[in-house]
């Protein structure tokens, strides 16, 4: 008998901890108006500072646009946000990144966690070598999905919101490696929508591209706005130019200026990021 | 004028030089198979196609007996089917074992060791950074090329005085010899094989690919065996079905662990015989010209077929990811529960898996190693291995003689129609020219045919031409069998040599002769070198194509001098340390006094091949700090 409210409390108790443990790739809370921010950071390959004090907030559902000439440690400062430089060796990192309200380089951080939310699309297009559908799904596959129903529905989902449906729902079963390069990195943008992430970093995602495809990639961005928080870095200052709501000028690894593109692209206010937009260098 | 024509006149020349050392595989191939096929015919007629391949009884002793027939007394289908049940479970225990290994090499393995000390000993602090500076992937690198070395009658050696004494006990105390041990023997011995040429797989595989899983959410483990590994499939696939021609093929360490009966296995523990080991048995029985020798010679045939259509199947091995059937209407349900949840314990199971695979292997070879040398350094004297050797006391000195006749023999044969040939492929093909395929094709095939083969063929072929068993008959067959060694070496090494070099020389008037001579070879050197010292670890390590074509006879050191007489290698005067008691009495095992010369000699051999890995290691680093 006098265990009876005791058995009434574990239950609720029972009921939050599983969840606490089921939703542990949701440790992330994006309701904030900032979906990133950086903090003091220094980065460091080896005895190289490649990084100097970068300070930056990224707002929500919005595209931020990196921009520098080659080596200014853009690429390297759209790693650390989920962290691939890890992978480098000797790679240092100080400072804070706060993504969803936590520091990503505490030491308690679930990478998994963190890379779920926060996507990568690469300069070359990587889809595995396994069949359209398979590519979706891998990510999905990894995180518990197997209902063949719900799968279906996320390829459907992540194809549509890639805009590439039309274009192959009539070759999922084909390999990813006979598509085009342009469809390859759209299909890379799909995977990583797939498990719905609130950020996609992408790392000059057309360079590889001719500029058919590099024009769908950006309407693609575009129309992705309103869902997810891109990061991109580009060598292309059109592109940028085009397709950002922020912008931000890197220079031999400091973030020389940052603002609405408008205003950086228009009436920079640092004269170095004057004198590489009017392309007198880079 | 006339300089040009020379010129011309030159490079014609020796293109149909080179063109003549390229076909020589051709020649090797199709002599080999043919003379062998041509010396298995009678058996084939007298004993009946049929009879022979399912009959279930091999026992030539009743040949002369009444109530036996020539047809039913050479029956090879107990050894075919031991051969498959061996080859079988060796492959899932040494294939899946290398596998692991390879991902434990590719994905695991750490660079450095990460040793603190805190003390205040100068000494042990100055260890411990020696210590920390050890790389341990080029270790681990090393650990199994030296595993691939090492002769495989000394693996026959660790069989019978380690596994075999684990088996026994497992066994209840009864004999541990038999199915079992062969299959561990054999997994030990296609490992290195298999895992170095995952390794190779798991490499090529794009970086883009495993960073691509890992920016999705992997564990580093999820990404190694979801991505890597499924990517890397054909090759391992490819390793794999090395791995069985080699179990297929392989005849001397088999040999000492099988128990030797030509019966149908019936238990884990029961004795078997092999298609190789049958040979290797009987040869020494057959008189030339007997029913019993064309028989042997049959056994071969098939082997040989056998090992053609599984090293044939590679080809069949898809490069490509082909689309799955399946998925072919979606029928997503929009109230599906997308939950996504943190799963993957199963790579992360594998991983450990893959890294105690690892520390297995290193155990083994350190075991192996420290077994040999603990065994073996105790009976080393001076006497043992440069005295005078008698038939009743023999030493090694003879061994020594003509293990390195047959070295400087078939080097001196193989080494320029090997250069010869890669010239002709590197230099002189077109890309997609259908000779050149052709040519590499029979290569292959040269490489996969089991080294028994070579013996049977040199043991009548070459042994017969020069009258008898002699150190030249055993240098002959082994130009056959580090041909292929060194064609592909030197191969790879002078389509190493950039383009432009060659660019440059014709840009200055060179002709193709002069160019290939004074600026490629050149260049390639140090793949030629490492051919050499691999085709002298083929040769010190080799002993079934040894076996009946230089001989297993003790002799005298004058003896050993002339290489008309028969004289054994190194490993084969180990191989007759187990061989002879047993032809004196099958029960006795390995006696005491030939275990001891055993296990002296296996030092030996050891410090040979490590010697012999070192100088390639070395040569490959040279290559390396040349180009960074």
């Amino acid at each position: 008998m006098f265990n009876f409210k005791k058995k009434e409390a574990q239950p609720s108790r029972e009921k939050k901890q599983p969840k606490e443990k089921g939703n542990k790739l949701e440790i992330f809370d994006f309701s904030g108006d900032t979906a990133i921010s950086v903090r003091d950071v220094d980065l460091y390959y080896g005895n190289f500072q490649a990084l100097k004090k970068i300070s930056l907030e990224i707002p929500k559902h919005q595209i931020t646009a990196m921009i520098g000439p080659s080596g200014c440690g853009k690429s390297t400062l759209l790693k650390t946000l989920n962290r691939m430089n890890d992978l480098v060796e000797g790679c240092r990192v100080e400072g804070k990144i706060i993504i969803g309200g936590r520091d990503i380089y505490a030491k308690d951080t679930d990478l998994s966690a963190l890379r779920k939310n926060v996507g990568m699309v690469f300069q070359k297009p990587n889809p595995f070598p396994m069949s359209v559908y398979d590519n979706i799904c891998y990510a999905p596959r990894t995180f518990g999905i197997r209902a063949k129903s719900a799968l279906d529905e996320i390829v459907e989902r992540s194809l549509k919101q890639a805009a590439m449906w039309d274009e192959l729902k009539d070759r999922l079963n084909k390999s990813a490696l006979g598509l085009s390069g342009g469809q390859q990195q759209r299909l890379c943008i799909a995977r990583a929508l797939a498990v719905q992430p609130e950020i996609i970093l992408m790392d000059e995602p057309t360079s590889a591209l001719d500029p058919i495809s590099t024009g769908k990639i950006e309407e693609l961005c575009l129309s992705l706005r309103d869902k997810v928080t891109i990061v991109i870095v580009t060598h292309n200052m059109q592109q940028a130019a085009r397709i950002a709501d922020k912008t931000a000028f890197f220079l031999l690894g400091e973030m020389v200026e940052y603002g609405d593109t408008e205003q950086v692209f228009s009436a920079p206010k640092d004269k170095r990021c004057e004198d590489y937009i009017t392309g007198r260098f880079g | 004028m006339i300089k040009i024509n020379k010129t011309k006149v030159q490079d014609a020349f020796a293109k149909y030089i080179f063109i003549v050392c390229a076909c020589m595989s051709i020649v090797a191939v199709f002599g080999i198979i043919g003379y062998i096929l041509y010396a298995s015919v009678p058996a084939f007629r007298d004993i009946g196609v049929f009879n022979f391949l399912f009959g279930t009884l091999w026992n030539h002793g009743l040949e002369d007996s009444d109530r036996w027939d020539i047809t039913q007394i050479y029956g090879i289908l107990p050894m075919f089917v031991n051969s498959i049940i061996v080859t079988v479970m060796s492959v899932v225990i040494g294939g899946a074992i290398a596998i692991f290994t390879a991902c434990f090499m590719v994905f695991w393995c750490p660079d450095k060791f990460h040793l603190r000390y805190a003390g205040k000993n100068k000494a042990v602090a100055k260890f411990v950074a020696w210590f920390n500076k050890i790389n341990l992937r080029s270790i681990f690198d090393q650990i199994i090329k030296l595993l691939a070395g090492i002769p495989s009658v000394i693996y026959g050696y660790f069989g019978l005085s380690v596994i075999v004494p684990i088996l026994s006990a497992i066994n209840g105390g009864n004999t541990g010899l038999g199915i079992l041990a062969c299959s561990l023997v054999l997994a030990i011995m296609i490992l290195p094989t298999v895992a170095s040429l995952t390794k190779n797989a798991l490499e090529a595989v794009p970086e883009q690919y495993y960073e691509g899983a890992l920016a999705l959410g992997n564990t580093k483990a999820q990404a190694a065996f979801n991505v890597v590994v499924p990517a890397a499939r054909s090759g391992i696939i490819s390793a794999l079905i090395l791995g069985i021609g080699r179990a297929v093929g392989e005849t001397m360490a088999v040999n000492m662990v099988s128990g030797g009966r030509a019966l149908f296995p019936t238990g884990l523990f029961s004795f078997i015989r092999t298609l190789t080991t049958n040979i290797v048995m009987e040869m020494s029985e057959a008189k030339t010209g007997s029913t019993l020798e064309s028989a042997l010679f049959a056994t071969g045939f098939v082997l040989l077929v056998l090992v053609l259509l599984i090293n044939l199947s590679i080809n069949l091995v898809p490069k490509e990811f082909k689309g799955k059937r399946g998925h072919k209407v979606l029928k997503g349900d929009a109230n599906a529960d997308i939950r996504f949840v943190k799963k993957g314990l199963v790579p992360e199971i594998l991983k450990y898996v893959a890294i105690a695979c690892g520390a297995l292997i290193a155990f083994t070879l350190v075991y192996l190693i420290v077994f040999i040398l603990v065994n073996g350094i105790p009976h080393i004297t001076w006497n043992f291995l440069f005295g005078e050797s008698t038939r009743t006391t023999p030493t090694l000195l003879p061994s020594f003689i003509s293990t390195g006749y047959i070295i400087l023999i078939s080097l001196a044969i193989a080494l320029p129609i090997g250069i010869g040939a890669a010239i002709y492929l590197s230099e002189y093909s077109k890309p997609g020219s259908k000779v050149v395929s052709v040519i590499r094709t029979f290569i292959d095939t040269l490489a996969g045919i089991p080294s028994i083969i070579f013996g049977l063929f040199g043991s009548l072929f070459f042994a017969g031409l020069l009258g008898g068993r002699c150190t030249l008959a055993g240098a002959f067959t082994m130009v056959l069998v580090i041909l292929p060694t060194i064609i592909r070496s030197t191969e790879e090494s002078l389509r190493a040599v950039p383009m432009s070099l060659r660019e440059a020389s014709y840009g200055l008037g060179a002709g193709k002769f002069r160019t290939i001579f004074k600026v490629v070879l050149p260049n390639a050197f140090a793949g030629i070198a490492t051919a050499t010292v691999l085709s002298i670890g083929r040769i010190v390590g080799e002993s079934a194509a040894l076996v009946y074509t230089a001989g297993m006879l003790r002799t005298t050191v004058p003896n050993a001098l002339n290489p008309m007489n028969a004289a054994p290698t190194l490993t084969v005067f180990l191989y007759m340390c187990w061989a002879e008691p047993m032809a004196a009495n099958p029960a006795m095992g390995v006696a005491e006094v030939g275990l001891n010369q055993a296990y002296a000699t296996a030092v030996v051999l050891l410090v040979i091949t490590a010697i012999l890995n070192l100088l390639v290691y070395l040569i490959e680093r040279h290559v390396k700090k040349k180009k960074g």
